[in-house]
């Protein structure tokens, strides 16, 4: 028997899977089976929700034939099984519910699981390539480990959170070539995530939002666990097929973040302390970029990132408190107000949502951080602030957790910056942010 | 049985598996490699290569039930045919002329369909090819979803 772990490739869902099992009358059942997935070296779990012959003919006789295909050389191999037990709960179930969430957006809860089979494997063998086309192209599969080593010891480095989000995505492209990758933290008030970092796409979009559950991003964050595609254009069409059998006319593609046409994904969650602190996630236009391997080694720089990110935010904090009489004396040298053009800011206090010239500019705590730096500006000429003041103030409703306001500060910053409008926040020195206006605001609150 | 849409979408260039099973009721795995419906006979004249899958060629005994699934890969449209082998003899030139086709044609369809030369050496054969004669007793939609598995009855199949 092939041992199981050589066929890793086969157990992605990339290539369809085919299923054949026997009924009462010694009559065959053969049909395409949806994923089988690796539970060890000698159990496969199967997730098929819809074939109910396949499930008498298993409840009958417990024998099943699988064959699986690799999805990156073609190869086939057929396993002889017999059924196990099902499963409802624990980590092969979680593993494989949140594989079919991402399939199920907007499916209407048609492909929920409802439990996994688990199937002890007999016997594994190969099929022969009868009729080779192509030599198979050997496959090569750089070393990891040094690079994640590399990586890390760049990113333990970093003195501040913003450069941490920077190195890290760069690393990612520049070591390991995912280039287009970007993090995403909790906004902490809608059940959502926020874009506060990104690499390798047209826009940065710092701002852009991921409901919680939606897509592989907001389900990663939702499950905690890691998420990973090889090929997402065979998924697409397989669901197309549900939908169109299931009468679901709404044909609205699963959302997928920024690449046009992404083949690969992975969204690692970032948790520090058992708590979520982000995602981070990368695609690529390409197939099985994201094998196994790199998933593990995504692991180790996802928690590296995560505890830093935590960790720096805090420091952060800390760092600043010597800085905290010299940017109050600042803010009792009252500046003139510039005179100049007006810059009308409308906010929005139902969900913090803020406007500059009639522009969205982004909303929850980010707009009302600089909600509240415009208000002092207008009254007081202050320029300067602290994260400590600002952590004190209960107007601002701030989450409880340091490390938020310390990313909601960089978003807004690099949200400010992406604009290039005419409110700017800049890093003074450590630990201290100065606004820079190129004209006098004008506030208007709008309740609704 | 088979109605005439039917018979086209199985000659159509479709992925074609098929089961058969040991004495003991353990399923084996095949890949049909082109088909021919005799509108004549109601009987389907069934590709497979005996050197890539001996084991489900060699349970494809005459008198023993056989399952075929036909399946379109753009959409996933399919449906199941089963039956009972009437005969099992190497093809002859007709046979491995409609195999070679087959083959061509899937090379062609799947490598427009992004999947590469390299993927189907492993799945496409016409060596070696024996054709199985087969009765066909009940017809299965088989599109993944809620519906498949249904039974189709003549009328629906036609």
């Amino acid at each position: 028997m092939i041992p199981l772990d050589r066929l890793r490739d086969s157990f992605e869902g990339v290539i369809p899977s085919v299923i054949a099992t026997t009924d009462a009358d010694g009559m065959p059942n053969i049909s395409y089976l949806s994923h089988v997935h690796f539970v060890d070296e000698t159990h496969v779990a199967l997730s098929n929700q819809f074939f109910s012959k396949t499930a008498t003919n298993v409840a009958r006789n417990g024998l099943a034939t699988v064959m699986v295909v690799d999805g990156y050389s073609g190869q086939q191999h057929v396993l002889d099984l017999v059924f196990e037990r099902s499963e409802t709960e624990g980590e092969t179930f979680e593993r494989v519910a949140i594989y079919l969430a991402i399939l199920e957006s907007r499916m209407s809860g048609i492909m929920k699981l409802r439990a996994v089979d688990i199937y002890r494997v007999e016997d594994c063998q190969a099929v022969p390539a009868a009729n080779p086309l192509v030599e198979p192209e050997p496959l090569f599969l750089p070393d990891l480990m040094g690079k994640v080593a590399r990586l890390t010891a760049r990113m333990s480095n970093c003195s501040d959170p913003e450069t941490l989000l920077d190195v890290t995505l760069e690393g990612l492209g520049v070591l390991f070539g995912y280039r287009h990758s970007m993090v995403l933290v909790p906004d902490g008030e809608r059940d959502g995530l926020t874009t506060i970092a990104s690499c390798g796409y047209d826009q940065f979009g710092f701002g852009a939002e991921v409901p919680l559950g939606r897509g592989i991003i907001g389900a990663a964050a939702e499950r905690r666990r890691n998420l990973r595609i090889t090929d997402l254009s065979r998924g697409q069409r397989y669901i197309q097929a549900v939908r169109t059998m299931a009468g679901i006319e709404d044909a609205i593609p699963i959302p997928l973040p920024a690449l046009d046409k992404p083949l690969s994904q992975i969204a690692l969650p970032l948790v520090a302390r058992g708590r979520l602190v982000g995602v981070l996630f990368s695609e690529s236009a390409e197939r099985f970029t994201f094998r196994h391997r790199d998933e593990e080694a995504l692991t180790v720089v996802a928690a590296h990132l995560a505890t830093a990110l935590s960790f720096l935010s805090e420091e952060r904090e800390r760092a600043e408190t010597g800085w905290r009489e010299k940017a109050e004396a600042s803010a009792d040298m009252a500046v003139e107000l510039p005179t100049g053009r007006r810059i009308a800011v409308r906010f929005y206090p139902r969900d913090g949502s803020l406007f500059v010239d009639d522009d969205y500019l982004i909303r929850g705590v980010p707009g009302r951080l600089l909600l509240h730096f415009l208000e002092d500006y207008a009254r007081t000429g202050k320029r300067d602030f602290l994260n400590r003041e600002i952590r004190r103030d209960r107007r601002l409703q701030l989450p409880d957790f340091k490390d938020n306001l310390e990313t909601r500060l960089i978003l807004l910053r690099r949200r400010l910056e992406e604009k290039a409008g005419p409110i700017m926040l800049e890093h003074a020195d450590r630990g201290r942010l100065r606004l820079t206006l190129a004209g006098r605001p004008e506030i208007e609150l709008v309740e609704d | 049985m088979l109605g005439p849409q039917l018979a086209e979408f199985i000659e159509s260039p479709v992925m074609i598996l098929f089961a058969t099973r040991d004495e003991a009721g353990r399923p084996m795995i095949g890949r049909g490699s082109g088909v021919r419906f005799d509108r004549q006979s109601g009987y389907l004249h069934f590709l497979a290569s005996h050197c890539q899958w001996p084991k489900a060629v060699g349970e494809a005994l005459a008198g023993r039930p056989i399952a075929t699934t036909f399946v379109r890969a753009a959409d996933y449209k399919a449906f199941q045919i089963k039956g009972r082998v009437l005969e099992a003899e190497p093809a002859d030139a007709a046979g491995l002329a409609l195999g070679q086709a087959y083959v061509a044609e899937q090379l062609a369809q799947m490598l427009a369909l992004g999947v590469t030369r390299m993927q189907l050496s492993s799945t496409l054969s016409d060596r070696e090819l024996v054709c199985l004669t087969i009765e066909p007793q009940a017809i299965f939609e088989q599109t993944p979803g809620p519906g498949a598995g249904r039974r189709l009855t003549p009328e629906a199949a036609a």
